[in-house]
This record gives C-alpha cells, sequence and structure tokens, in this order.
C-alpha cells in the first residue's frame, strides 16, 4: 500500500497543480503557492480521497508536506 | 479639461477562435459559428457559439482550471493578446495610472451551476472552498489588476447585454478626466451552461432552430426567431491620447462619443418607440461633435430577436437615415451578453481600420419592415470616417460608442 506521503503528494500533483520537483518533505504549502483556500480544499480533498479528517486548523500555509502527512498518518494507522 | 481617448490594443476570444484575427476573419466571411453542443444535450435549445478548445494551463499558467472559471479564462486571454498588442509592457508602467473596467453580465455561472450541483448532491461540506473567488463577477476586474500589475481604479458593469460597451463608456470618462493614462476596458462572458440556457429558453429570448444551428442566429431577417447564446471576451486597450502620442503607440481608432441611457420600459422588452436607444445615440454623436450625416457605419446590437431588431432598425432608420451601411456581427457570433458590446466595439475599430464592413451572416431575407442599409452576403469595401456601436440590455440598459479613425 502507498505511503501517506506518496498518497499525499499524487493529491498535490493531480488535483493542485504542484510540480513533482517542488515537493520534499520540509516544504510548507506556502512555499507550494497553496493558500488557506487551497488548504480547506485540501482537507475536502483528503476526507473525500483517503477517508482521512483533517481539521481545518490543523494545516496552514506554514505547515509542511510533513506535517499533513503526520495527521494522515494517525487516521490510516491509529496505533502508531 | 479632456482629453482625447485612442484605442491602441485589440483582444478577441470568440467562437470564431482565439485571437483576433480568426474573429475578424470569420466575420469578415460572414461564416457562422453556431453548433450543437454536446453539454446542452437532452436541453430543447441544445447548440450555441462555443468558444474552441483552448489550453488554460498554457495561456495563464498551471492553476489556471483552480483559480479562474472560464469568464475569467477568456477575459485574461483577450486582455493578454490586447496589452501586447499595444506595445505596453506592465513590468515598466506606472500601475497606479492603469485601470481596468470590464463589463459582465453573469459571472461564474459555470462554477456556480457546479458547486450547486454539488451542494444538493453531496451536501455543504463537499463544495469548494474556491467557489467563491471564482464565481464573483468582479473577479474578472480583480484578476486583471493582479495579471498586468495595473492598480488604479479598478470595477466590473452590469447592464446585462450592454456590460461590455457600458465598460468602455466608463473606461473613457476615466481617462477624459485625467484618472488613468491607460485603461483595460471591453467584456467577458461563459455563460453557456444548461441553467442559463433554460433561464432564456423560458422566456423564449432564444431561437429554437435545432435542427439547423448554424442559420439559426440571422439578425433582421424575417424568419429570425431569437437570439443563439455565445460565449467570448473582447478587451481593448484605451489611452489618453497624449500618452499614447508620447509613447510612440499605434493609434488603431479613436474613441470619439459615449452615450448611455436607460428605457425605463419593461424589464426585457426594449421600448418600441426606440425612445431610450435614440437619447443614447444623440448623446454619442454630440459628444462627438457629429451630425447624423457623418455616420457612415452602425454595428447594430442586432441580435436576431424579433423585437430588438425592428425596434432598433426603426431608431437607425429615423435618427440616420438610409446613409449608413449597418451590420451585426451576432449572426456568426452568436450573443455573447456582457462581452456583446466590447466584441463589437472591437470589430467597429477594426471595420474602421479595414475599411471593410462585414456582411450579416445568415440574413437571406431582410424584413420588409426594416428599412435600413444591411450589408449582407460579402465584406464591403468602403471608408468609414465615423461609425457607432450599439449596445441594447435587458432592464433598457442602452449605451452608444462612436469610433473615428
Amino acid at each position: 500500500m502507498a505511503s501517506a506521503y506518496d498518497r499525499l503528494t499524487d493529491i498535490l500533483v493531480n488535483q493542485f497543480e504542484v510540480r513533482p520537483d517542488e515537493l520534499r518533505p520540509d516544504v510548507t504549502f506556502e512555499e507550494l503557492e497553496l493558500d488557506s483556500l487551497f488548504l480547506v480544499e485540501l482537507t475536502l480533498v483528503v476526507k473525500r480521497d483517503l477517508d482521512v479528517e483533517i481539521n481545518e486548523d490543523d494545516a496552514t500555509p506554514r505547515s509542511t508536506v510533513a506535517d499533513v502527512v503526520k495527521l494522515i498518518e494517525a487516521q490510516l494507522d491509529p496505533a502508531s | 479639461m479632456t482629453t482625447g481617448v485612442v484605442v491602441t490594443g485589440l483582444g478577441l476570444v470568440t467562437a470564431a477562435g482565439v485571437g483576433t484575427e480568426p474573429t475578424w476573419r470569420a466575420v469578415c466571411a460572414g461564416e457562422p459559428t453556431a453548433a450543437t453542443d454536446p453539454s446542452l444535450a437532452g436541453l430543447p435549445v441544445d447548440f450555441s457559439c462555443r468558444v474552441p478548445e483552448f489550453d488554460a494551463r498554457e495561456l495563464l499558467g498551471r492553476r489556471a482550471n483552480l483559480l479562474y472559471d472560464r469568464f475569467v479564462q477568456l477575459g485574461l486571454i483577450a486582455a493578454d493578446e490586447a496589452v501586447a498588442d499595444a506595445g505596453l509592457d506592465p513590468a515598466t508602467w506606472d500601475g497606479t495610472r492603469v485601470g481596468v473596467v470590464v463589463g459582465c453580465g453573469l459571472g461564474g455561472a459555470g462554477t456556480w451551476e457546479t458547486q450547486h450541483a454539488t451542494f444538493l448532491a453531496e451536501g455543504p461540506d463537499q463544495v469548494s472552498s474556491l467557489m467563491m473567488p471564482m464565481m464573483l463577477p468582479n473577479m474578472i476586474a480583480g484578476h486583471l489588476g493582479m495579471r498586468f500589475r495595473a492598480t488604479g481604479p479598478n470595477l466590473i458593469t452590469a447592464t446585462a447585454c450592454a456590460s461590455g460597451a457600458t465598460a468602455i463608456g466608463v473606461a473613457r470618462d476615466m481617462l477624459r478626466q485625467g484618472v488613468c493614462d491607460i485603461v483595460l476596458a471591453g467584456g467577458t462572458e461563459s455563460a453557456v451552461v444548461p441553467l442559463i440556457l433554460t433561464g432564456f429558453t423560458r422566456m423564449r429570448a432564444l431561437s429554437t432552430r435545432s435542427t439547423s444551428p448554424a442559420t439559426a442566429s440571422r439578425p433582421f431577417d424575417t424568419d429570425r426567431d431569437g437570439f443563439v447564446i455565445g460565449e467570448g471576451s473582447g478587451i481593448l486597450v484605451l489611452e489618453r491620447a497624449e500618452h499614447a502620442a508620447a509613447r510612440g503607440a499605434r493609434v488603431r481608432a479613436r474613441l470619439v462619443g459615449y452615450g448611455a441611457s436607460a428605457d425605463a420600459y419593461h424589464a426585457t422588452a426594449p421600448d418600441p418607440s426606440g425612445a431610450g436607444v435614440e437619447r443614447a445615440l444623440r448623446a454619442a454623436l454630440a459628444d462627438a461633435g457629429a451630425v447624423p450625416s457623418d455616420v457612415d457605419h452602425v454595428n447594430a446590437h442586432g441580435t436576431s430577436t424579433p423585437l430588438n431588431d425592428l425596434a432598433e432598425a426603426r431608431v437607425l432608420a429615423r435618427c440616420l437615415g438610409p446613409g449608413p451601411a449597418v451590420t451585426s456581427a451576432k449572426g456568426a457570433l452568436g450573443h455573447t451578453l456582457g462581452a456583446a458590446g466590447a466584441i463589437e466595439a472591437a470589430l467597429t475599430v477594426l471595420t474602421i481600420e479595414n475599411g471593410l464592413i462585414p456582411p450579416t451572416a445568415n440574413l437571406e431575407s431582410q424584413d420588409p419592415e426594416i428599412d435600413i442599409d444591411v450589408v449582407v452576403k460579402e465584406a464591403r469595401p468602403q471608408p468609414v470616417g465615423l461609425a457607432l456601436s450599439n449596445s441594447l440590455g435587458f432592464g433598457g440598459q442602452n449605451a452608444v460608442l462612436a469610433f473615428a479613425p
């Protein structure tokens, strides 16, 4: 099964027009030019595609990709 | 102190293609663009004048489809052409002296319809957070400001089918008053969506020639039965004459007059007396310091509806006599609603520039009650000294622009 990082980056590339070469765990959404409206949209897509609910306040433009991966992992594998 | 206002750039996106050149070519050839529209399948009226496929990501950036409703995309593409045509570099201009005025009748109709369907089917949590900034009609002006570093006055006009012409008139006033040196002015619309089509169908405004869509839009014809909805954008770069001269700009035409009025008669029907249109027309002439006999050409509103074409033609005959050569671009391009006045203003500039008056597409048998000189079959070579571009909007809002070489 694909990792949470891979699944999130797939969404960012395929639905938010992020270039693969821009992606690293420590890049912020701000650096990817994704503002707060896009972050709300991202939580919607993550819920729809991964069945993972992220609180809109937990993912901000200053969050890194790794921050959101952790939030996804916590729900995909609650034991972790 | 008033200043002259000139047109230094043109940009068009229509059902004939992306760019001024394919649009002018189709209009001059009298080529209709209406065709069966798969997005309208199953509706009583299932045809439109839709802009041919284009790659918004390539033209406007990778997030174009996430950020911009189609009405904004069309406007930005037209503006790119217009600014380049004017030989302007937004990186070096004083943005505080650059305004934006764009007409738009409906805004993001496609976004509205899609998100409303999502709301009903999947609930409020599934509605996009990007919906509002995509949908608001003023976003075309906002995004033009951002794209071109234009930080002067920034607004839209909404006078229904006259919106694009009203925008050009308002922009002219801003330039005359010295508020700006340059204004990006025009109109944009993309409302070819099932709900809007249905609304116009229910009010019996549209042609129902589904079996022969190409011939459906036939301004001034005996057998006209309504308009054909289209989409598109026209953006003009308007400039204070002194500013254009100082930078050695090519002047494509002068905007010498603008007149506006209200019928104050009915929500959708034009005043059959034509009094409102006549006031706007005479105001534009007076503004231009011209008399009726000076008018060589009229780019008519000419929607192909029974009421509009007769009322408008009667006004033209009464005010201008048999002299001016009249055309309507809507036979070729359909009715682009809030963009129409701007697209037709651009075509009027091209008519003056080329000394060539396009024919009215699909006009086979002129209504005997319409006693004006409508150009048919082929473009007519003719020098044009003064030309009017008429626009009439639902709500009784009229705007007439006057252009000269």
